[in-house]
């Protein structure tokens, strides 16, 4: 059933795979930054180290890859703060070699979560600050990682009349919508863990063409919810389905939410929260859809995996869980 | 892929949660499962992420000790974990050989279905013949399971091996000749309780993992065989006898009957009323009517077609049972084992509820008894369910098996459970292709599996199966081509996740790239074809092979990618036209071809490439025509509206010498204009704060107006 493809290092904190599940980049607590290859396209069951650097001086919090439209590259998200981006080139006569192309390197607020979107014309990387702010940057060159366009500024409130200067974010949760259509504007979805009740419920924003500027579109959170700290939000791939479907994860369980894909008169989008499921009794850590989008992953706390589908009544169950033993 | 991936040595296996089909109409808890990652405590913080396919990826990392005093080295593990079930008696590679083999009458049966769709004009394309396409279809996929009847019965025959050979039988080609006589088969449906009595004869064996059954009884009692001496004073061999005749095991039961020891030459003198009526016995059971087309070869009985003719001879049949049972011989048999046996005979083949019991092991062998010796004639899915229930009462199992839930699920017309059943059991494979036959079966189930549903995102419960099929199919890198065979034959979905699927194939992999670009072609995937063609080619690009980079992406028609491309060429060789760079980044040209049209940048190269080798001809000390040459390639590159500005002093620069040629002036007045036009536009845009100056010496620009201006003066000269 289960087999070991890795072991990592003494200090490892943190993994990604790459679009293809084929490369394997984890982070470690000195800042080291090291690549798993399979060289073997038949078979994903032999990894090897194909390259270790050490790219910073604090602890690697999290990686993310970027998109592979844009080369083999990740984004390091740092324990003090910054954001590095690493790619694996040969220029000129060099070998093959990580590379950094690009820091974001913030005065005060750090970032807490970073992930990357493909518009129809650009990279946009969203991320998510512990001061309650969210930046959207926007890749200048689609040939080189290096310039990058702070493209919109905004903290997560449906009504942006009032500002929280002083809201302290413990962690973040960004997802973005994985739809790729040309017609589609890019949307993703953001919650906070914060102190300040109105940062965190998750919001659904999309890039409003007309005006070059994002809006919130919908609110994954009855009104009793709204305060709640989210730990995890995960948008669900739809190959067809006439609504999408977000998992939302507070503490007081997963909810999953359909969205509708019209907007009302005033731009928003109708939302139903469809299950509320009780799990991993405490924090999410992580929510992973499958690629049909029909299967929820879930990790926690309590340290276990579990899954999540709905039924043909469109109740929703956990289906299996796994136990970790040694 | 479909079977279990499981470690021999821990035993896990997945099936039940495996299939990730969310369908079981009833609740149930979840399944939790053991993961092994063998690390030592504590851990920190488990990630997960999907795999291709649905295979999921866990991440543990360890809570490294502040003093790394516990000398452990290991900070964590990933563990993949396949999350596919599938019939645990038959082995990946065969499952695989399935999965490959049944593509073809999938394929064939869905093309079928369209052009009877396109051909009739009532809305369901099941008329008349739809079934018999069916049967085509289950045929193909019921050979690819294996025949238990293929291995050859040996030249000499054993006298005393009772049971034929056959190949192992598997549970999973079981429940497939089960749906196909239920729901395919339609022509024998007249004689379907005959075909359950065969396929009882098929698969006993496999009920044998979790109880008693028949067939276990003769196999033990044929290794007892050789040790007997008197064999008719054991009372195993009469149980065995009975107990083979209650699921007409006919060819059994006479084989054994001759052995009795009555027919000894010995002993035929003195036992010939014992023998006589064992004899008899024998005879009338090999002459049993059977309602049936036709039987196997050394298979007993006298079959008819017509249901009249059948009655009227299983009449005769029995009166002569009846006959041979009052009869006075009886008396005159000395043997009390061997009257006894062949009266409780008699008794099984008159129907004696009691006598039945007995002799059979669980219900279903009693059921096949009912059809065989009580109800000859039982018709309709009702009265068999009935009659079902009440050998269920008599005679219960001992411990469930998973045929019996299929069994029962048929009998009971529910095709929710039987398509539960053949997920739990079987896993995808079987319930993506066991669908054929189900919605063949009947209207009711065509409907139920065929309507859209909302809760499932607006598809089918036969949509969604093949969606989770294709899954499995994509989990697996010897069998991800097979998915789109059945994707494309979903109406709602199919293309969406065959596009993922593409999308997420290792693209840096030539031959990997070249199959997906064929995929999409087929498919007219062209913006997937576009964009893997897109990551191809930035992979090989940033990877240092800039051909090949340059090639995909020109494939893709990346006009933005290819432009900066085109600029970062000539940043590298646009400094001075005398570079050495000049050889290398020729090549790069050479290999964009001649019809790419994608990328004015590089269109400005090639020709920028072609004035570089006149020019070179000339400076080789070349003639006047040569010169010639060198200037119309410059006139039509300072033409050229995709030419960069930055790019015309150098150009002129370059062509100082023939510009201001010996001979004769080698431009015309006109081109002589435009190229001092060039000059006056370049002076301007000097004083624009954006003007990048080209690294040439200060006095470039004069020299380039002095020598136009001469060349000017002589053309005009010349001209008159």
């Amino acid at each position: 059933m289960e087999k070991s493809l890795v072991t990592l290092e003494r200090g490892t904190v943190c993994s990604a795979w790459n679009y293809c599940g084929q490369r394997l980049a984890t982070g470690s607590d000195d800042g080291t930054l090291t690549i798993f290859d399979s060289r073997d396209p038949a078979s994903s069951c032999s990894f090897t180290c194909t390259s270790k650097s050490r790219v910073h001086e604090t602890s690697i919090v999290k990686v993310v890859w970027v998109p592979p439209e844009y080369g083999d590259a990740v984004a390091c998200v740092c324990m003090d703060g910054t954001v590095s981006l690493w790619e694996e080139v040969v220029e000129d006569a060099q070998p093959l070699q990580w590379k950094l192309c690009k820091s974001f390197k913030s005065n005060s607020a750090k970032v807490l979560d970073i992930q990357f979107g493909i518009s129809s014309t650009s990279l946009k990387m969203v991320a998510a600050y512990s001061e309650g702010h969210v930046k959207v940057y926007e890749l200048l060159d689609s040939l080189e990682l290096k310039n990058w366009q702070l493209q919109a500024e905004f903290q997560n409130v449906i009504e942006s009349v009032s500002t929280f200067s002083k809201a302290l974010c413990l962690s973040a949760s960004i997802s973005w919508n994985p739809q790729r259509g040309e017609s589609q504007e890019s949307s993703f979805v953001l919650g906070f863990n914060s102190d300040t009740p109105q940062l965190n419920s998750s919001k659904v924003w999309e890039f409003d063409q007309a005006h070059q500027r994002w809006l919130p579109v919908a609110e994954l959170a009855l009104p009793e919810d709204k305060s709640d700290q989210v730990y995890a939000v995960a948008w669900a791939t739809n190959i067809g389905r006439p609504y999408e479907v977000i998992a939302v994860a507070t503490r007081k369980g997963i909810a999953i939410w359909h969205l509708g894909l019209d907007p009302d008169a005033d731009g928003r989008l109708s939302v139903e929260k469809v299950a509320m499921l009780s799990s991993h009794e405490g924090e999410v850590w992580q929510m992973e859809w499958d690629m049909s989008g029909m299967t929820l992953a879930t990790t926690g706390n309590d340290g276990v995996v579990r899954l999540w589908q709905s039924n043909l009544n469109g109740i929703w169950h956990e289906q299996a869980s796994f136990e970790p033993s040694s | 892929m479909l079977g279990v991936a499981s470690d021999p040595g821990d035993g896990a296996s997945v099936s039940g949660a495996g299939a990730l089909v969310p369908f079981l109409p009833e609740a149930r808890g979840p399944v939790v499962y053991p993961l092994h990652h063998g690390l030592k405590p504590p851990i920190a913080r488990v990630a997960i992420s999907w795999a291709r396919g649905n295979s999921l990826r866990v991440s543990f990392f360890r809570r490294a000790s502040g003093d790394g005093s516990d000398g452990d080295e290991v900070g964590g593990k990933v563990l993949e974990v396949r999350l596919n079930n599938g019939d645990g008696d038959i082995s990946d590679a065969q499952l695989r050989r399935v999965a490959y083999g049944s593509v073809s009458p999938f394929a064939v049966l869905q093309s079928r279905r369209n052009s009877v769709a396109s051909l009739s004009k009532i809305s369901s394309p099941y008329h008349v013949e739809w079934w018999e396409y069916v049967m085509d279809y289950s045929k193909d996929i019921n050979s690819l399971l294996g025949n238990p009847k293929s291995l050859p019965s040996p030249a000499i025959e054993d006298p005393q091996a009772v049971l034929q050979k056959v190949e192992e039988p598997t549970c999973l080609k079981a429940a497939w000749e089960l749906m196909e006589v239920f729901y395919a088969d339609k022509l024998s449906q007249a004689w379907l309780p005959e075909r359950l009595v065969d396929w009882l004869t098929d698969y006993d064996s496999l009920l044998s993992s979790t109880q008693a059954t028949i067939h276990l009884k003769v196999v033990d009692f044929q290794k007892e065989l050789v040790t007997l001496q008197v064999i008719e004073d054991n009372t195993k061999y009469w149980e065995v006898i009975s107990s083979a005749l209650a699921v007409g095991w006919l060819d059994v039961v006479v084989k054994m009957l001759r052995l009795h020891g009555s027919y000894l030459l010995d002993q035929i003198g003195n036992r010939e009323t014992e023998n006589g009526l064992v004899e008899a016995v024998a005879v009338l059971i090999s002459k049993m009517p059977r309602m049936r087309p036709a039987l196997e070869s050394g298979k007993l009985g006298e079959c008819y077609k017509a249901k009249p003719d059948f009655i009227k001879a299983w009449e005769k049949w029995r009166a002569q049972i009846t006959k041979l049972e009052s009869s006075a011989f009886w008396v005159h048999c000395d043997h009390h084992r061997t009257r006894e046996g062949l009266r409780n005979m008699l008794q099984i083949m008159l129907g004696n509820i009691n006598s039945l019991c007995t002799a059979t092991c669980h219900w279903i062998e009693l059921y096949i008894s009912h059809f065989l010796y009580i109800r000859p004639f039982t018709v309709g899915l009702e009265s068999m369910y009935s009659l079902a229930k009440k050998c269920m009462q008599l005679k219960p199992m001992t411990s469930s098996h998973t045929l019996i839930g299929l069994v029962i699920g048929i009998l009971g017309d529910n095709t929710e459970v039987v398509l539960a059943e053949c997920s739990r059991s079987f896993g995808p494979w079987m319930v993506a292709h066991a669908l054929e036959l189900l919605t063949a079966g009947s209207d009711e189930a065509e409907t139920l599996l065929q309507e859209e549903r909302y809760n499932l995102g607006g598809i089918s419960i036969e949509e969604l199966h093949r969606l989770v099929y294709a899954q499995v199919l994509s989990l697996d890198a010897l069998t991800w081509q097979l998915a789109p065979i059945y994707l494309t034959s979903c109406m709602k979905q199919g293309m969406g996740l065959l596009e993922i699927l593409l999308s997420k194939q290792p693209v840096q992999h030539t031959q990997i790239l070249l199959k997906i670009i064929e995929i999409c072609r087929i498919y007219e995937l062209d913006s997937i074809s576009s964009n893997i063609m897109k990551i191809a080619g930035v992979y090989h690009w940033k990877h240092g092979r800039k051909g090949s980079g340059v090639f995909w992406l020109q494939q893709a028609r990346d006009e933005v990618r290819l432009n900066r491309i085109a600029l970062q060429l000539f940043d590298s060789v646009g400094q001075s036209i005398s570079d050495e760079s000049f050889k290398q980044w020729e090549g790069l040209i050479e290999l964009l071809g001649s019809d790419s049209k994608t990328a004015g940048g590089l269109e400005f190269l090639r020709k920028y490439r072609d004035f570089k080798k006149s020019l070179k001809q000339v400076n080789d000390g070349k003639t006047t025509d040569v010169a010639q040459q060198a200037v119309e390639s410059l006139i039509s590159l300072m033409k050229n509206p995709s030419t960069p500005q930055r790019f015309w002093l150098p150009l002129l620069y370059d062509s100082l010498k023939l510009l201001s040629w010996q001979e004769r002036p080698l431009l015309n007045v006109s081109q002589t204009n435009l190229l001092l036009n060039k000059v006056q536009e370049l002076s301007m845009a000097r004083l624009r704060p954006d003007f990048i100056e080209a690294e040439l010496p200060p006095q470039a620009l004069g020299g380039v107006r002095l020598a136009l201006a001469t060349n000017l003066g002589r053309a005009i000269l010349e001209e008159k």
